[in-house]
């Protein structure tokens, strides 16, 4: 007997009144142009259309070098798009409202706003895409993983440059080497408390996400967890293809995921099965879109 | 609503919190000795000499210092004032009340059998061993040597 709440919901009945202490430095930053985009690359805006020479070219090579799809797509889909959805709830600038998500973490849990705040949220949002990744086959999962990986350092090297106004090299180059220390300590106590049991996974929140802080409302707690175990049951919901092609989204904060009955499971799983065949069965389909992940899993 | 209440809710909390899990690996701070202190003030029960007792030992903090860096990047002098700095929070019966309720909420594993990822997420197809393995070597009940670490570090599983 669990309560259909969504975990803003927990964390907006608490009783719990407390101030915690701030870690935010309010040095105003160096005024900087908004980048909310992961880069500055064409490529990488929604709107841009590749010319269509460009396009024949791409899928001739794809279809004459043999190129594995699922392999190439890791890059985009990973590197880009995955990387995009976990860099943004914790996203925030100067003089500027928040997003939805980003008032969860920053507002209803009170973390500080900073930018190690910034990059633990965002190692939350990976590692739970990291659970996901294990689980298709190997080879593929942990290039998804390391593209991701990748490509959030890189995104944080970028960014400590420009908005932190981190000048020298070998300066950045202790900051990433703490973060590395960070991602692989967050993502081996998440691993645990995944697996074992829900006090751990909270533990192993509240030493990461929380920082460890002793004026801590349990309630807070609850509702991450929730809202991890939520979006992680989402992700053990769909296919290998469908994950691998970008067709998942985070469930945010303020909506419940409610478990699905087994006819409801089945009805989801003959619609992918179907969306699927179609597009494989297609006879004018383009070497780009062809993958071997299975989506009957 | 008296200050009596108050203390007697954070006395059951202290009770609860006593039951929850033992980490399994030493960390910098423990959630258990930590929340377990910060109640017992409010519950104006003397301190227990246990918690004190239990300072770690050289080792321990070498072993914790070669795993793990400072949490959030933070600079040593924040860290300082951030450990020192003492809670400013209120607390009502009915506030207490829902600690205790959400704490045994998450003792009784309500979650993660209500959100069952099944054998999909933890026995998962790319590393069908990975959690068991890490479980297995966090409780000391198989350690790598160092074949099979190299192992691990060739082919990543």
């Amino acid at each position: 007997n669990i309560e259909e709440k969504s975990p803003e919901d927990l964390v907006k009945h608490s009783h719990y009144k407390s101030n915690p202490f701030d870690a935010t430095s309010n040095k105003p930053l160096q005024k900087k142009p908004k980048n909310d985009l992961l880069s500055l690359s064409q490529y990488e805006s929604g709107s841009y259309q590749l010319p269509q020479w460009k396009n024949a070219l791409g899928e001739l090579v794809i279809k004459y070098f043999k190129l594995d799809m699922d392999r190439v797509r890791a890059g985009s889909i990973a590197g880009s798009y995955y990387y995009s959805l976990c860099r943004s709830p914790g996203l925030q600038y100067e003089n500027e409202p928040l997003s939805e998500a980003a008032k969860f973490f920053y507002e209803d849990l009170k973390l500080p706003r900073t930018f190690s705040q910034w990059f633990q949220i965002t190692i939350l949002h990976e590692w739970i895409l990291f659970t996901r990744m294990r689980a298709m086959p190997f080879k593929y999962g942990r290039n998804y993983q390391q593209k991701l990986v990748d490509r959030t350092f890189s995104d944080i090297e970028m960014r400590l440059f420009e908005e932190m106004n981190v000048t020298s090299s070998r300066i950045s180059d202790q900051y990433l080497k703490d973060f590395n220390t960070q991602l692989r300590g967050a993502v081996f106590a998440y691993d645990e408390g995944l697996y074992t049991d829900d006090a751990t996974l909270a533990t192993a929140i509240w030493r990461n996400l929380f920082g460890g802080r002793k004026d801590i409302d349990m309630i807070y707690l609850e509702a991450v967890v929730r809202y991890v175990r939520s979006n992680i049951y989402v992700l053990s919901k769909i296919s290998d293809r469908e994950f691998a092609t970008g067709n998942f989204k985070f469930v945010p904060p303020n909506e419940t995921v409610e478990v699905l009955t087994p006819e409801h499971e089945l009805e989801l799983k003959q619609k992918v099965i179907e969306k699927y065949e179609a597009i494989d069965n297609k006879p004018d389909i383009l070497p780009s879109e062809r993958s071997n992940l299975s989506y009957k899993n | 609503m008296s200050k009596q209440a108050v203390k007697d809710a954070a006395k059951s909390m202290v009770k609860v919190l006593e039951k929850f899990p033992e980490e399994r690996i030493k960390h910098v701070i423990s959630f258990k000795d930590v929340q377990i202190e910060r109640f017992q003030k409010i519950s104006g029960a003397k301190m227990s000499t246990g918690a004190e007792a239990q300072k770690p030992s050289i080792s321990d903090i070498k072993d914790i210092i070669n795993r793990t860096s400072k949490p959030l990047g933070l600079s040593s002098k924040l860290l300082k004032e951030m450990q020192s700095s003492s809670p400013q929070e209120e607390f009502t019966e009915v506030s207490i009340n829902e600690q205790i309720k959400a704490l045994n909420n998450l003792m009784a594993n309500k979650l993660k059998n209500y959100y069952d990822a099944g054998d999909k997420i933890y026995k998962p197809a790319g590393n069908p061993y990975y959690y068991q393995r890490l479980l297995d070597e966090l409780e000391g009940k198989r350690k790598e040597n160092i074949f099979t670490a190299f192992r691990t570090v060739v082919f990543g599983k």
